[in-house]
């Protein structure tokens, strides 16, 4: 986390401003008692060594190379850190950078500079931490220290950030405030004092040397924003509260792994800190499903805590594990007008069941929702472009041209009320306005589309279908044209080359980003005219940019190519509109592995990924597929090629809920433009 | 996101002039008269991760100045800017590769400088402040930014940037602010009173967990140094043993095949008849720590054995059992090389 240019030009404007402030506080410190400083250096050194005796070194052992990544230049790797001792029968907290969660021992080294195997017992995966055990000599205990009472603590009062990490001998402090008592969604106290990987899992303590909770690499933001590791060096450091670890511990001294529980609810707003906590979506079969919440209800309590924005709702969620419950009550709005208030008791769960990403079967033009050159969209519903071969929508009797006017939930029951707790139908300006209707229902749920063909109005009912794993054979095509160009972009220093297809600016292109084999050191012209070469007619037919990247290193693919590509991508951007539910990255061989990895690092713009002879990458982590984060993968193979993790791979994608598909045996080292072009095409349905 | 910590510390630019005081622990006194002697300097560089500009410190009335080694010294001109502002032009004296120190000169008199004094090192928990060009912000007459802190821990210096190893290995303060970043090389570390004691470090990562270093070398070291630049001694910065050339097999060690990168360093076996075998190592050992230095993986296996020369003894823990075990494998043997 090294600084730039621009930070340097923000902080000359601070030094500025700050230099008023300096003087102040300079002119205070003289004016108070000269040994004021030296008295508080005093009482830090007596307070360290007050908590030292219960601070031990961990160091990791057993780890593979796969697990430390080889990331060190990037990253914290793994080095040694630090533990309190919680409880003198041997037992030890840490946290899960000392401990990642492959590794199920570690070394703790006492203060006296013994070292001691410890098994890894319990872990609390809410709050990154790991609690080790090590087996004592009979007669033995290990010293624990004093804990400071969480009524005592105050903002700015101060604290050390005391390790063992550096030294096997003395243990590291780093002197700050307490800067907040309740951060990280109500998990952590939070302090200027420096904590990096030298610290986590040594303890945050007061001016006495009284525990006030263990340093942990804790993400600031339960969504992951920002990875924990990340903020060391900021000026703020996480400690989670003592009495939190302690009211858990007996369960993590019997082996239990605590997790984050989940409610299984989305919002429908993306702002929690203004919105109401008004549920948009409820997954079936999750906690708030089985407590009887539905879409539309408004979160008004939680756990006896008035809630009027999501950010309330969930500081009382977030601290909370799988399995404990909480007691809700909800605003629930009556067709009538006004509204009722429910309650409803939830036990929240580790994870839900994933979920697959539903379909009609619809293909829509891409143009409708398009501005027309008059300025005014488009309205009056989306168009079928094709159907999707033997589709859900193609099976209930809608045809090609077809428009889609509107489409709300058919209850598929005539009981009285149902009707009535439907609401209206939702008319389908857009695409996207039909998308997110459709990516909110779960895969079977009955809809009814009302359907404008020619002059008539049909209602037609339609049960979604999970989205076919294997692109269609013979997805349509238009006829047109493509040309190579440079796709330029500040601060690319190679910047990829681009099949871009002519025709009507205003319409969307997909975008399919391919990794061939790294390009090498011959960087000839002609080559670069024979890499673009295959995808000219396929990128023309179904209307795909194909971005053919270049790398900072010849030899491999790198994690600076996927800054330069994501600047090339906001480059394509400017030049043509993009159609956002046909972004997709693929690969062969080495650039397979990290298509993977770009399409992580871009994120939920990437709706496919493609590997062509190659597995997932070693380091991929895979998350259940949820609204909004699911990829269609498919897997592709040449005939000489075998790929033992295949299987493996493809199951552990589908368990996750994401559709995985197989492509053609792949044929020379022609890659298979139409069949990905197509695919791109075909990312597109509804 | 490291500007943080900057803006939360007392990071001072004053323009104030006060007298040579008598030794007060008065952050302000302090502060404003080690910071005179404090300089900035300019040189090569300009372009992106190589700032152009660093620190030093005068350690003589009549303009020595220490700094560190870096790309900045490698310029045709180096610009040296006291605090009340005046110009000099420096010249390289000379340079200590092992610390990576350097010594200029200017042309001065009178100049307030630090006194090198070779005292006890501070302890852990000792507060200082950090006066250093941070980011080039104090421009002209302005003070160098001050930083406030305490001894986070004294260290062996274990660092790198990338594929660079910083050649010295001796202690080093570890600082709690934040002093790893443009422009804070070669700056003042002093206690409250005002005592120099070290020089702020280049900008490198630990080696050991990759997190950047907030470092100082220590003043009696820094003395040493200068003294042999002056002397036109100084130390050469060694060779380093070459890190590929010991092959742990003369140990009489296998270890169990490394599948998919995912195998921790576990005993397969050992030879006959070797020092592993002699020391009583056994399969299914887990090594844990070699002469002391904890070894995670394979990588830092090889990291631990790379250093030793023939005859150093080693030493390794292993668990077994659950439990930690230590084997002392005798002197190393000497590499047998291919004919």
């Amino acid at each position: 986390m090294k600084f730039s240019l621009w930070q340097t030009v923000v902080l000359s404007a601070f030094a500025i401003s700050t230099a008023v402030a300096a003087l102040i506080v300079t002119a205070a410190a003289v004016a108070s008692a000269d040994t004021l400083g030296l008295e508080e250096e005093a009482a830090f050194r007596r307070a360290v060594d007050r908590v030292a005796p219960a601070v031990v070194r961990i160091e990791p052992a057993g780890l593979s190379e796969a697990g430390i990544g080889g990331a060190a230049e990037a990253a914290p790797a793994t080095g040694p850190s630090s533990g309190l001792v919680v409880d003198p029968a041997g037992w030890v907290v840490t946290t899960a950078f000392a401990v990642p969660t492959d590794a199920t021992q570690a070394i703790v080294m006492l203060p006296d500079g013994t070292r001691q195997a410890a098994r890894a017992v319990g872990r609390d995966l809410a709050r990154g931490l790991v609690l080790l055990k090590i087996e004592l000599a009979p007669g033995i205990s290990l010293p624990v220290a004093e804990t400071a009472p969480r009524s005592e603590l105050a903002v700015g009062q101060w604290t050390l950030a005391v390790g063992r990490a550096w030294s096997t001998t003395a243990p590291s402090v780093a002197i700050g405030i307490l800067s907040a008592k309740n951060r990280a969604w109500g998990r952590a106290v939070q302090t200027d004092a420096s904590v990096s990987p030298a610290n986590y899992g040594g303890p945050l303590v007061d001016i006495e040397g009284r525990v006030i909770g263990i340093l942990a690499p804790l993400p600031a933001d339960t969504a992951g924003m920002m990875a924990g590791t990340e903020l060391y060096d900021s000026g703020i450091g996480f400690a989670v509260p003592i009495a939190d670890i302690s009211s858990v511990l007996p369960r993590l001294m019997n082996g239990e792994t605590l997790r984050p529980g989940i409610l299984g609810i989305g919002y429908s707003s993306r702002d929690p800190f203004t919105a109401p906590a008004n549920i948009a979506t409820c997954r079936v079969g999750s906690p708030a499903a089985k407590a009887g919440l539905r879409p539309g209800d408004t979160v008004v309590t939680a756990a006896g805590q008035p809630v009027t924005r999501i950010a309330e709702l969930r500081h009382v969620l977030a601290p909370r594990y799988a399995g404990d419950t909480v007691e809700l009550v909800v605003d629930r709005p009556q067709k009538a007008g006004g509204s009722v208030r429910v309650s409803a008791r939830a036990t929240l769960v580790a994870e839900l069941p994933p979920w697959r990403r539903p379909m009609l079967g619809i293909v829509p033009d891409r143009s409708a929702g398009v501005e027309k050159a008059d300025g005014k969209e488009k309205s009056g519903g989306v168009r079928v472009q094709w159907l999707w071969p033997e589709g859900p929508a193609a099976r209930a009797g809608v045809r090609e041209g077809d428009v889609v006017e509107s489409i709300i939930e058919a209850t598929g029951n005539d009981q009285p009320g149902a009707a009535e707790q439907a609401g209206d139908p939702l008319r389908v300006a857009s695409p996207a306005a039909l998308a997110g209707f459709v990516g909110g229902t779960e895969v079977g749920q009955m809809v009814r589309l009302s359907i404008r063909r020619g002059e008539k109005i049909l209602p037609i009912e339609i049960a979604t279908a999970a989205l076919a794993a294997d692109p269609p054979p013979n997805v349509p095509t238009v006829a047109g044209t493509a040309r190579v160009e440079r796709l330029e972009a500040p601060e690319v220093a190679k910047p990829p080359l681009v099949v871009m297809p002519a025709g009507d600016a205003r319409t969307p292109l997909g975008v399919l980003i391919y990794f061939g084999p790294p390009p090498g050191t011959g960087d000839k012209a002609d080559a670069n005219a024979a890499l673009a070469e295959p995808w000219l007619a396929a990128a023309a037919q179904h209307n795909v940019a194909v971005i053919l990247p270049g790398a900072d290193d010849p030899q491999r693919w790198s994690r600076m190519d996927i800054a330069a590509l994501a600047r090339s991508l906001e480059s394509l951007r400017t030049r043509r509109p993009i159609d956002p539910a046909r972004v997709a990255v693929a690969g062969r061989g080495a650039g397979g592995a990290f298509a993977w990895l770009v399409a992580d690092a871009l994120g939920p713009a990437v709706r496919g990924v493609a590997l062509l002879d190659s597995a997932l990458p070693r380091q991929a982590t895979i998350e259940a597929a949820e609204p909004g984060r699911s990829r269609w993968v498919l897997f592709g193979q040449s005939a000489a090629q075998s790929l033992p993790k295949l299987a493996a791979d493809r199951k552990r994608l589908e368990d996750n809920g994401f559709p995985v598909g197989i492509l053609p045996e792949m044929l020379g080292e022609t890659p298979p433009a139409a069949d990905l072009c197509g695919w791109v095409e075909a990312l597109g349905v509804l | 996101m490291r500007f943080l910590p900057l803006l939360l510390s007392l990071v001072i630019t004053i323009g104030v002039s006060v007298d040579p005081s008598p030794i007060r622990a008065a952050p302000g006194e302090t502060i404003a008269g080690a910071a005179r002697k404090v300089v900035k300097l300019y040189g090569a560089g300009g372009v992106r991760g190589l700032e152009a500009f660093q620190t030093g410190i005068l350690v003589s009335a009549d303009g020595q100045i220490v700094t560190v080694m870096s790309t900045v010294l490698d310029a045709e001109e180096i610009t040296c800017v006291l605090d009340d502002g005046r110009r000099y032009v420096a010249t390289l004296t000379g340079i200590d590769p092992r610390r990576e120190l350097a010594v200029l000169s200017i042309k001065g008199e009178d100049l307030p400088a630090f006194v090198l004094d070779e005292s006890e090192p501070l302890p852990t928990g000792s507060r200082i402040f950090a006066l250093s060009n941070l980011f080039g912000v104090a421009v002209g007459d302005e003070r160098v930014s001050a930083q406030h802190g305490v001894v986070a821990g004294v260290i062996p210096l274990e660092a790198r940037r990338g594929a660079y190893e910083a050649p010295y290995t001796g202690d080093v303060y570890i600082l709690d602010c934040t002093t790893n970043n443009p422009g804070s090389p070669g700056g003042a570390l002093v206690d409250w009173q005002g005592r120099l004691v070290g020089l702020l470090g280049k900008e490198l990562r630990a080696t050991a967990s990759g997190i950047w270093l907030n470092y100082a070398l220590p003043v009696a070291e820094v003395a040493r140094g200068y003294r042999e630049i002056i002397g036109g001694t100084p130390t050469a910065a060694g060779d380093k043993p070459a890190t590929a050339a010991f092959d742990p097999a003369v140990l009489g060690v296998v270890l169990v095949p490394d599948v998919l990168d995912k195998t921790p360093p576990f005993v397969e076996s050992t030879r006959p008849d070797s020092p592993a075998s002699r020391a009583g190592l056994r399969p299914d050992d887990l090594l844990v720590a070699i002469n002391g230095r904890a070894v995670a993986s394979r990588s830092a296996v090889r990291q631990a054995l790379a250093p030793l020369a023939d005859g150093d003894p080693v030493r390794f823990t292993v668990i077994r059992g659950g439990a930690i075990v230590e084997c002392d494998l005798g002197p190393r043997p000497p590499t047998v090389r291919n004919p």
